[in-house]
């Protein structure tokens, strides 16, 4: 069954859809025919238009929601309550309410309605009476004077009788219906929604009443320039409700729904209020306003007028941020929301400084530029990144445009209060580059610049920078010159003792100043490059000793400072006294220990290990959509905070190797980063024309020094993942204790990051003494097994014989490489790795076979005695034909765990050393008696 | 626990002389429970009680044959103590003893200290080189000297005793007065007439030390 009240809704909707089709035809379209004369003509003929499609949408959705109130009235049975477009619509019939009296106010305020009637007055004198006479139907009291004031009655006074009566037939259909009934509830809330439109129509009057009542107190010009937008309305005037403003001066104050205006006699001031932040101040009677390049505060003459304008500004700037009016009307609650401090808007600045007309485009809190955003100048210069109470702050990417097209110079850098500061990489628009710390805007600390390929003068310099210059320890590449210099840097110029390395090898060590070599004239220079290079003729000079053929290894000469030093000996290591191998790479773990002592503070984790972007070259084509793509270390596992979480898990010696190797090959670790960067210190001064022998030793101790500086580093993070799992901290360890962990644990893992250019040095080092050995091996390779069993003086009856399954004319004639060739396989193992460690283990098994091999063919085991031992070691390793063993060997010393000396280990590496010593002069006896065998 | 030194010990001298026999000897008469690795007979640990401290001595056999003499300063580079045996029944071993003895002194390691051994000193009736000389020639030189066999484990430990405690004082002066007191109760405990020799030998040395 229907009710009455569904009949009376039924006829109210007939009545509108005829007042609306009325209103269309003797208001809307003869408005619309007008021809538009000058700027405000058309633009109320726009904004009429704009009226004319809200109230055919308005009409449509009328017909619609009567065209449903028929279907039931027709069959009530069948068709349900909730069937009415009242009920299941009632957002959208909201909606176009909404819509029609936006466009409504919007008239309203432009005085769209008088405009277009003055047009064509003739019309609308003779179309009054029967306007008066539709107003007086609709319920109206009738109107008399302008024809203005008649139209605007005419558009809105239908719409409100139609919504009031839409509320009270809802409600009472509601009283209908039986409580809990499902219907009831939706006839409760259409009845609320067109309530609280009710209010909002009021509100919207009222505000556009004020609106155009505004316009006529202000000056034409002033007038002109306010009135754009057409939905502006006043919310709030200085002349209703007093405020005085400072610092800046204002004689009124203007609230409009999306700005906030300050005007001083003709000067307008103008605020967006999505950028507007409102402070209640310390004191009640005033209010602060932030915005971003102005700060100033409303004082009302009493606590009522301050509240009235604080709610009014908060709500504003509110809805300014919403983008639309509030619905339903926020009513006079005591705690309004706030709007959010921090929000995402573009502002271009206009005050001169910095950032003047710059346009700022991201995250905002409380007047500044604060989280991510980016910033573009005039100019080009753009600055993309995050930022913080107005600076750039964090990480961050800035392109600053050179002169010649489509070049720019771009910084991919850690930014700290405006400055660049931390790791960056900044690519020149000349093609050079810089990797390496700032500080302060400046290149401090490590870096590494290289100049472009196409440079006048292509150099490369890695090492140390003081406030924007190359100053302290580093390496410098001249690669015109082919020039090398290794040293003391000062001001941008060498400066202090330096070893230069010439591409021709030569290779010397002096004082710098200011970038010229002291003592060492042209002439001088040419001599020693002389000497030099008739050195090795010269420096074959016999060595006393005891015994023919003994040689005691020449004592390493030190490296003294000025004058420069010049020396035949082919083993002489340059640099070792002049750059203290403790402080040398300063500038590669000053970083990480700062890190470290401010407890590996998550946010500076970028700023310590550098980034993942795209090239700059990619980074310039999408410029437009220039935004932070990096992969965020805080999403990764690699979070600092994880791994600091992980480390103390990984304590015993098993678990603690596998935790550090997996460290040291991850770039986004702090060991592995400082790994990777003194590789890259290592490669920079070693490889290339520093592949110098003369550098052996300035390289070697650098690689233990980094074996030590890593064990401390990874120390220094324990620390701090003990401190912060509120853990005791660990003691200091004692010398020793720490020795045995770099050497065991941290040189092998680090050896294989350093080794192509520290073999490299071993092997340019040994070069001659390991010509000469090969030369012994190629002779004795000449020889049968038992021909060299038997030169070698090893005794008959350890002769592995059984090995050997052919006739005894064979044996000593052909056979080769057949005896003890378990041993000499394991030997040969002995390149395969790097690990000094593992290549004695080798060297142990090497023995174990050849006394395995012994014990077989007495048939009981054997201990050998050094007499004993000696050849047949040296058989196995002439045998193995092992390539460049001097430098193996004497890689294998220096990186050996000094614990092991004099042990079984060094025992066996000198026996190793022994051998290789005889071979290599075996060479030489070979020639002085050949008899000896050639006779059989 | 005893704080452990360890000491390489480098032997030099003839092949035959019984090198090797006497480091077997030493190292194989109290055959401890921890086995140290070795390579064969030209590497062997044995640690033994010193004063207040445990020396392990490193002892490094090198090969005896002329061809290889060249090759010894591999051997005795970084060495505490050489022990340089002679063949009491050979004079050459003699002289090729103050052969090593000169090389050591150019070349070797500073501080090393020398002991001389006197082996075979079972076979003393076909003796060639008197003791006399050869004490002679130590007191001159400033070295440790003792007859050995390896054969019946004569002197066999107080040789690498002596090593030990002049290698202690050597390196420690001012622990000669503690030792000199030790060495005297020593004497009293056990008054053999080998005993008493080595500690009045070690008295001089020590006061020329002082
Ligand atoms: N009679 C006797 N013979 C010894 C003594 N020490 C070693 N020999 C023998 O001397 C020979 C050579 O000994 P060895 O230890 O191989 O001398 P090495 O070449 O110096 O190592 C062997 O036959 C031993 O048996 C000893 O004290 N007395
Ligand atoms: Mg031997």
């Amino acid at each position: 069954m229907c009710s009455s009240e569904e009949a009376s809704l039924l006829r109210l909707e007939e009545v509108f859809s005829a007042a609306l089709a009325h209103i269309n035809s003797l208001v809307l379209q003869p408005l619309l025919l007008t021809e538009p004369s000058d700027a405000w003509t058309r633009e109320c003929l726009q904004l009429l238009q704009q009226l004319h499609q809200s109230s055919q949408r308005l009409w449509k959705v009328t017909e619609e929601s009567r065209h449903s109130l028929r279907e039931r009235l027709h069959h009530p049975d069948s068709v349900g309550l909730e069937s009415l477009l009242l009920l299941h619509g009632a957002e959208r019939v909201l909606q176009v309410h909404i819509e029609y009296i936006e466009s409504y106010t919007n008239c309203m305020v432009a005085r769209a309605f008088q405009g277009a009637a003055k047009q064509r007055s003739a019309h609308w004198r003779d179309q009054r009476k029967v306007l008066q006479q539709f107003l007086w139907a609709m319920g109206s009291v009738s109107l008399e004077g302008a024809v203005g004031p008649v139209l605007v009655q005419s558009l809105r006074q239908p719409l409100t009788h139609h919504v009031q009566q839409y509320v009270f037939l809802l409600l009472s259909l509601g009283d209908t219906i039986r409580e809990n009934h499902p219907t009831r509830k939706l006839v409760v809330h259409a009845a609320t929604l067109f309530g609280n439109l009710q209010s909002f129509m009021s509100q919207a009057l009222d505000e556009a009443m004020a609106t155009e009542a505004l316009w006529p107190t202000l000056s034409s010009r002033l007038r002109d320039e306010l009135c754009n937008p057409a939905d502006r309305r006043l919310l709030q005037d200085s002349r209703d409700i007093p405020v005085t403003v400072s610092p800046l001066r204002a004689d009124r104050v203007l609230l409009f729904r999306d700005s906030l205006v300050l005007l001083q006699g003709h000067h307008v001031h103008t605020f967006d209020l999505k950028l507007v932040w409102v402070d209640p101040g310390q004191d009640r009677d005033t209010l602060h306003v932030l915005t971003p390049e102005e700060e100033f505060s409303f004082c009302a003459k009493n606590p009522q007028g301050q509240v009235a304008w604080q709610r009014k500004v908060t709500q504003a700037v509110r809805q300014a941020l919403c983008g639309k009016k509030d619905f339903p009307v926020m009513g006079a609650d005591p705690e309004p929301p706030e709007p959010p401090a921090c929000r995402c808007e573009a502002y271009t600045f206009q005050v001169e400084g910095r950032l003047c007309q710059a346009t700022y485009e991201g995250e905002w809190c409380w007047g500044r530029p604060h989280g991510k955003g980016t910033l573009k100048w005039p100019d080009g210069r753009s600055h993309v990144g995050n930022f913080s109470q107005g600076l750039e702050h964090g990480f961050g990417i800035c392109l600053v445009p050179q002169a010649a097209e489509d070049k720019f110079d771009c910084y991919k850098c850690h930014w700290r209060e405006g400055s660049m500061c931390g790791y960056g990489i900044c690519e020149y628009g000349t093609g050079d580059v810089y990797k390496g710390y700032f500080q302060e805007g400046l290149r401090h600390g490590f870096g590494v610049f290289e100049s472009a390929r196409t440079a006048s003068q292509p150099c490369k310099y890695t090492g140390h920078w003081e406030l924007g210059q190359r100053s302290g320890y580093g390496i410098g590449e001249d690669r015109d010159r082919g020039e090398h210099y290794i040293g003391m840097w000062q001001a941008d110029q060498r400066h202090g003792l330096g070893v230069l390395v010439t591409q021709a090898g030569v290779c010397y060590q002096s004082c710098f100043q200011a970038d010229k070599m002291v003592a060492l004239s042209v002439p001088l220079c040419l001599f020693l490059l002389l000497l030099e290079l008739l050195r090795p003729a010269l420096s074959a000079s016999p060595n006393p000793s005891p015994f023919p053929g003994s040689s005691v290894r020449p004592p390493r000469a030190q490296a003294g400072p000025c004058p420069p030093q010049f020396h035949l000996c082919p083993h002489r290591q340059l640099g070792l006294g002049a750059f203290p191998v403790e402080s040398r790479w300063r500038g590669v773990y000053g970083p990480f220990w700062d890190f470290v002592q401010a407890g590996c503070p998550g946010d500076q984790q970028e700023a310590l290990l550098g980034f993942h972007v795209q090239s700059s070259k990619e980074l310039r084509k999408s410029q437009e959509y220039l935004c932070c793509e990096r992969t965020p270390p805080e999403d990764s596992t690699d979070s600092i905070a994880d791994l600091l979480e992980q480390l103390p898990q990984h304590r015993e010696p098993g678990a603690l190797q596998q935790y550090l190797k997996k460290a040291l090959s991850n770039s986004l670790h702090p060991l592995g980063k400082l790994l990777r960067t003194l590789m890259l210190t290592f490669q920079a001064t070693y490889s290339g024309v520093g592949a110098n022998k003369h550098l052996q030793g300035l390289a070697q101790e650098e690689v233990k020094q980094h074996a030590r500086e890593l064990w401390a580093a990874y120390r220094g993070l324990l620390q701090v993942a003990l401190q912060r799992r509120g853990q005791a901290l660990e003691e200091d360890e004692d010398a020793e204790t720490r020795d045995l962990q770099v050497h065991r644990l941290v040189l092998p893992l680090l050896l294989p990051s350093f080794y192509p250019e520290l073999f490299t040095l071993y092997l340019l080092l040994h070069e001659r003494e390991d010509s000469l050995y090969s030369q012994g091996i190629t002779c004795l390779s000449l020889f049968p097994d038992t021909r060299l069993l038997e030169f070698l003086d090893v005794q008959k009856h350890l002769w592995p014989l059984k090995d050997l399954t052919l006739t005894t004319n064979q044996r000593d004639s052909l056979v080769r490489d057949k005896c003890f060739l378990s041993a000499i396989e394991c030997l040969q193992k002995m390149i395969t790795t790097v690990d000094p460690r593992e290549k004695l283990e080798v060297l142990e098994r090497t023995y174990r076979e050849i006394e395995a091999t012994v014990s077989r063919v007495l048939g009981q085991e054997h201990k050998l005695p050094m007499d004993d031992l000696l050849p047949l070691l040296i058989y196995v390793v002439s045998r193995a034909r092992i390539q460049h063993l001097g430098a193996e060997i004497h890689l294998i010393r220096d990186m050996m765990d000094p614990t092991h000396t004099g042990g079984l280990y060094d025992f066996l590496l000198t026996a190793l050393e022994s051998c290789y010593e005889h071979i290599r002069k075996e060479d030489m006896q070979l020639h002085r008696v050949p008899s000896r065998w050639t006779a059989w | 626990m005893m704080a452990i030194r360890e000491l390489k010990v480098c032997l030099l001298g003839d092949t035959g002389v019984g090198k090797s026999s006497i480091v077997c000897r030493f190292v194989q008469d109290h055959f401890d429970h921890n086995i140290s690795p070795t390579i064969g007979a030209s590497f062997m640990t044995k640690t033994v009680p010193c004063g207040n401290e445990l020396h392990k001595f490193l002892i490094w056999d090198t090969a005896g044959q002329e061809r290889f003499h060249s090759l010894a300063p591999m051997y005795y580079r970084g060495s505490a103590a050489a022990v340089i045996v002679y063949d009491i029944t050979k004079q050459d071993s003699f002289h090729t003893l103050k052969k090593w003895v000169k090389e050591l002194k150019e070349h070797g390691p500073e501080n090393i200290v020398m002991a001389i051994a006197g082996n075979k000193c079972d076979l003393s009736d076909i003796r060639e080189v008197p003791l006399k000389d050869a004490k002679e020639y130590a007191e001159f030189i400033g070295a440790i000297v003792v007859e050995t066999s390896a054969k019946n484990a004569i002197n066999i430990e107080e040789l690498f005793q002596g090593i030990s405690y002049k290698g202690l004082l050597a390196r420690r002066p001012q622990l000669v007065a503690l030792s000199l007191t030790m060495l005297c109760c020593c004497s009293l405990t056990n008054p053999s007439e080998v005993e008493s020799r080595f500690l009045l030998h070690h008295l001089f040395s020590v006061c020329k030390i002082c």
